[in-house]
């Protein structure tokens, strides 16, 4: 049936077809009403269980530890919350449990602008906590796929065996479309851990071996434990390349744009080619080099300053052009006059 | 014989552990695992999360399925586990720094939830790992590399805190006095709801050699000194008590708010008024204020309105105001918050 959802619905409706049965979060804008449904489904299905945490670093340990001990599990904060869950997203990686963090930014740092859309928070995706680890984000722009990337999320999670990062702004958690959740056909991954209660292994954040013993002083088990890390990780990010690109025959210029900002600059369809990553971490390095090849000018337009256009630059090896809409000001004739000036006497 | 079959729930084979010689978290390790083994617990029906610091090295010598959390986290996470999978027994070995300081919050927060947990803390009164710090229940003028002229601040008193708000369960010991300390392990894994054990531990050498003493032994004669057993149940334990403090369920609270008493009223037996009766209740020399609506006598005195006045814009206190009212912008509701008293006679 058709129904008029917000984003952060179709968020939590995806999560519970993916088969979550833990919630564990705190209030914070715009992601509330993720905590909120939570809280009435847990009444409704006795199955599904909730925490509503003291701060965001228990719900996001709670929501790791009840990874480990058997459920699927998801939590939902904005960027400010997001900070706070850092130390358990980097223990996450470490003990492998498959979990879906959801992130609806706002405009930052700290408590920013409450509650103006941003996409500030890319960087705190993989460097927030301490060492190298390598997450998998996904960013949707639209309430229907919202829902369909969650289910992702929580696949890749699963096949990763490691957090999966949902990335949203507050835009999209409060958007609200047309969208028939229930004739959408996604695909479930099965559960990949074996739950605690059947043996004898130890879940630790520190340096271990691969029967659990703690090593804190061996480089060499370390090293291998990182590269399988990273090996895993890029090959469940090969699984899913997602993107959306436009191409527009006469133009030489290529827009770069995700999430709400891509929604905005759809008008300019006609005039430019844009180029929309869904998968935004692991960046698409083999489809942005492929692409932009064959454009004069790249401009990455998007909420923050530079972030994503930084990422890109490494990826292609070239200079882009970038239009950061900072402060939560996405406006379609700023950012189309932001264009003409970039262009000017190119 | 001694009985040793406890060792079964020990991983001998990675002994030795990493603990000082003369460490009290030996003596934990062995007399928990003493405990869950008479009570036949194993790694089917038992997880055991652990904290940060050397105490939180105890969940990786057993065989158990154990997670290793990040700093003061472990609370959160046995909540979590507990949560997720009732079935289990959840157990939570860590030290003062880890539950009183850095999880503080945590602490207030999953004994207020009573979550079905039991906690054994080492609490050896300083930060051993680290190298001997003042932590959050070092005594008042104690030496440490942080305190060099002695702790300026009050320790935390971790059983006042933990048994300010029913249910509760308390226990305080020490490593010296073992047959007590296995009676409260005991008595604390049977109790259902949140029971924390407050085991008075030493440091030798990172506290005790920095105090002036020589051997561990020196430091449990000390512990014998400062502390004597109370037989029963003491509520409230004194600091140099060592016994156990438990409440069920605290007594029904008497609800603060004011009772409403909804006596009905018979119209058979009210007073009739005609109405010029009706007429003398007008406010004036202090008498109350009768209006008549519909057939009925009301005691607007409480209006705010119409207090000590004779008049309320167009209403006049002491006549029938059926027809006032019709054509009045509020509804009829307003008046039928004012006590009834007579019907009025046609």
């Amino acid at each position: 049936m058709k129904r008029f959802l917000s984003g952060n619905e179709a968020i939590f409706q995806g999560a519970i077809r993916a088969g979550a049965g833990y919630y564990a979060g705190y209030p914070i804008s715009p992601a509330s009403e993720i905590l909120q449904q939570a809280a009435l489904y847990s009444e409704e299905e006795p199955q599904f269980r909730f925490l509503q945490a003291e701060d965001e670093i228990a719900a996001a340990i709670a929501t790791i530890s009840a990874s480990l001990a058997g459920v699927k599990s998801f939590t939902a904060t904005s960027g400010p919350g997001f900070t706070l869950m850092q130390e358990a997203l980097g223990w996450g990686h470490v003990v492998e449990a498959p979990c879906v963090f959801v992130n609806s930014m706002r405009v930052g740092p700290s408590t920013g602008m409450p509650t103006q859309p941003a996409q500030s928070d890319l960087l705190q995706i993989k460097g927030g906590s301490a060492g190298d680890y390598y997450p998998i984000a996904f960013y949707p722009n639209s309430v229907e796929e919202s829902f369909r990337l969650t289910v992702t999320a929580f696949n890749a999670a699963e096949e990763s065996l490691s957090p999966v990062i949902l990335l949203a702004d507050a835009f999209l958690s409060h958007l609200y479309e047309m969208a028939d959740l229930g004739a959408i056909e996604v695909e479930v991954a099965p559960r990949t851990k074996e739950p605690l209660g059947r043996d004898q292994r130890l879940f630790t954040g520190t340096a271990h071996d691969k029967l659990g013993n703690v090593k804190t002083s061996d480089p060499v088990i370390y090293r291998e434990w990182l590269r399988e890390l990273r090996e895993r990780h890029l090959r469940v990010a090969d699984k899913y390349p997602l993107y959306e690109y436009f191409p527009c025959k006469s133009s030489e210029t290529l827009l770069i744009a995700f999430g709400i900002t891509s929604r905005i600059i759809s008008p300019l369809k006609e005039r430019f080619s844009i180029f929309r990553p869904i998968r935004i971490y692991p960046v698409l390095e083999r489809e942005l080099k492929e692409i932009t090849q064959s454009y004069r000018h790249i401009i990455v337009i998007e909420g923050n300053d530079g972030q994503y256009a930084s990422w890109t630059e490494c990826a292609i090896c070239r200079k882009v052009m970038r239009v950061p809409c900072l402060g939560g000001g996405f406006k379609l004739q700023w950012i189309q006059s932001q264009i003409e000036e970039r262009l000017k006497g190119r | 014989m001694i009985d040793r079959s406890y060792k079964e729930l020990l991983k001998i084979r990675r002994f030795p552990h990493t603990w000082c010689p003369g460490c009290g978290i030996g003596a934990v390790l062995k007399n928990v695992a003493m405990g869950l083994h008479e009570l036949g617990w194993g790694s089917h029906n038992t997880a055991i999360v652990s904290g940060i610091g050397c105490s939180g090295r105890m969940g990786g010598y057993m065989n158990f399925d154990a997670v290793h959390t990040p700093h003061g986290r472990a609370l959160t996470a046995a909540e979590a586990i507990k949560t997720v999978r009732p079935d289990l027994n959840v157990l939570v070995l860590s030290g003062d720094g880890d539950l009183g300081a850095i999880g503080g919050n945590h602490l207030l927060h999953t004994s207020r939830r009573n979550s079905d947990i039991t906690v054994f803390c080492n609490d050896n009164e300083i930060y051993g790992l680290t190298g001997g710090q003042a932590g959050p229940t070092t005594p008042k003028g104690t030496k440490t590399i942080t305190s060099p002229r002695g702790e300026i601040f009050q320790p935390l008193r971790l059983g006042r805190i933990l048994t300010a708000q029913a249910p509760y369960f308390y226990a305080r010991t020490t490593v010296y006095h073992l047959n007590h300390f296995k009676a409260c392990i005991r008595e604390a894994l049977l109790w259902k709801g949140f029971s924390f054990v407050d085991i008075i531990s030493d440091c030798i050498e990172l506290n005790g050699r920095r105090l002036g003493f020589k051997t561990a032994h020196q430091m449990f004669k000390w512990f014998d000194e400062r502390f004597h057993i109370v037989e029963g149940v003491r509520d409230p334990l004194k600091e140099d008590e060592l016994g156990i403090t438990k409440r069920e369920v605290e007594a029904e609270e008497v609800p603060m708010g004011k009772v409403e008493v909804k006596v009905e009223v018979k119209h058979e037996d009210l007073k009739t008024f005609t109405p010029e009766e009706l007429r003398h209740f007008d406010g004036a020399d202090a008498k109350p204020i009768f209006v008549g609506y519909k057939g009925k006598v009301y005691d607007i005195s409480t209006s705010p309105l119409f207090q000590g006045e004779k008049r309320m814009r167009c209403h006049i206190a002491g006549k029938d105001l059926t027809k006032d009212i019709e054509i009045a912008p509020h509804g009829e509701d307003l008046i039928f918050k004012f006590p009834l008293v007579g019907r009025l006679k046609e």
